[in-house]
């Protein structure tokens, strides 16, 4: 009826979606890999940014490393023609990994795909993925004992994938 | 199309290791994919969310995959170890419920 009692239902709905928006990255922050092991990470796959996926897909890790991670890219490796199915193989020499994840910071949807890894798994590991036309980079995201270690890859694709 | 398609799977022994090799056979559609003489996408999304291997019943790997996984998945990864006659099963599941398993023995 009145302004006031507008605004004030204003900030209570702002202050709830702060909030709701806190809880998320907390309990996203705080879900141990054992847990997201159990079903589809759609906050991730959702994400619009790369940050946004690492922080829903990676959970609270150390800082992120440069190094510890290899990878190659398409064939030739520089110039991509066909953006609907670019051959992507990551390797590495680090033990114990838990996680190993692709993104492109360009796709619609960054995140591509997360490998889950046991013990008895080893690098390489190789894929096709989807990649939109243009400039990108191809970011491989590893997490090992608690910590990340980040490669980046750019690249250039002619005809775009449709992510 | 016409040819009869289906899932793939190949286990090969290395020395020290066991080569897997998947091919699956779905349209990864993302719902972004466009007819040439329209805008309006053609399709919804279908796309294979979760793929789970296990060697003699004991899980291995999982991959959770989004729509920017190309048409027919293709997977390679090695396992540590393993000796001929190994089961090898590979489990996956979309996001309209449809899944499909292919298994092999370590030749």
């Amino acid at each position: 009826m009145t302004p006031p009692i507008h605004s004030q239902r204003r900030a209570v709905l702002k202050q709830f979606l702060s909030a709701s928006t806190l809880a998320m990255v907390a309990s996203s922050g705080l879900l141990l890999p054992q847990c997201v092991l159990a079903h589809w990470p759609s906050d991730a796959f959702t994400a619009e940014t790369v940050e946004d996926v690492l922080l829903a897909l990676m959970g609270q890790a150390e800082a992120i490393e440069e190094t510890g991670v290899k990878f190659t890219v398409g064939k030739p490796t520089k110039l991509i023609t066909d953006g609907q199915s670019v051959t992507v193989e990551i390797a590495s020499e680090l033990a114990n990994i838990e996680r190993v994840a692709i993104l492109v910071d360009n796709n619609p949807n960054p995140l591509v795909m997360s490998f889950e890894l046991t013990d008895n798994v080893m690098m390489p590991l190789k894929t096709r993925i989807k990649i939109v036309a243009g400039e990108s980079q191809l970011i491989a995201v590893i997490r090992a004992e608690g910590k990340l270690y980040k490669t980046t890859r750019d690249v250039r694709v002619y005809a775009g994938g449709n992510a | 199309m016409g040819m009869l398609q289906h899932d793939r799977i190949r286990a090969t022994l290395r020395e020290g290791h066991t080569e897997i090799r998947v091919l699956l056979i779905h349209p990864m559609a993302s719902g972004r994919e466009q007819n040439k003489m329209s805008v309006e996408a053609v399709s919804s999304p279908h796309f294979i969310q979760d793929i789970r291997c296990w060697r003699n019943g004991e899980q291995m790997l999982a991959v959770k995959c989004g729509p920017a996984t190309a048409e027919n998945p293709y997977f390679s990864f090695q396992l540590v170890g393993g000796e001929s006659g190994d089961k090898i099963k590979v489990r996956w599941v979309d996001n309209i419920g449809q899944k499909g398993i292919v298994e092999v023995k370590v030749n």
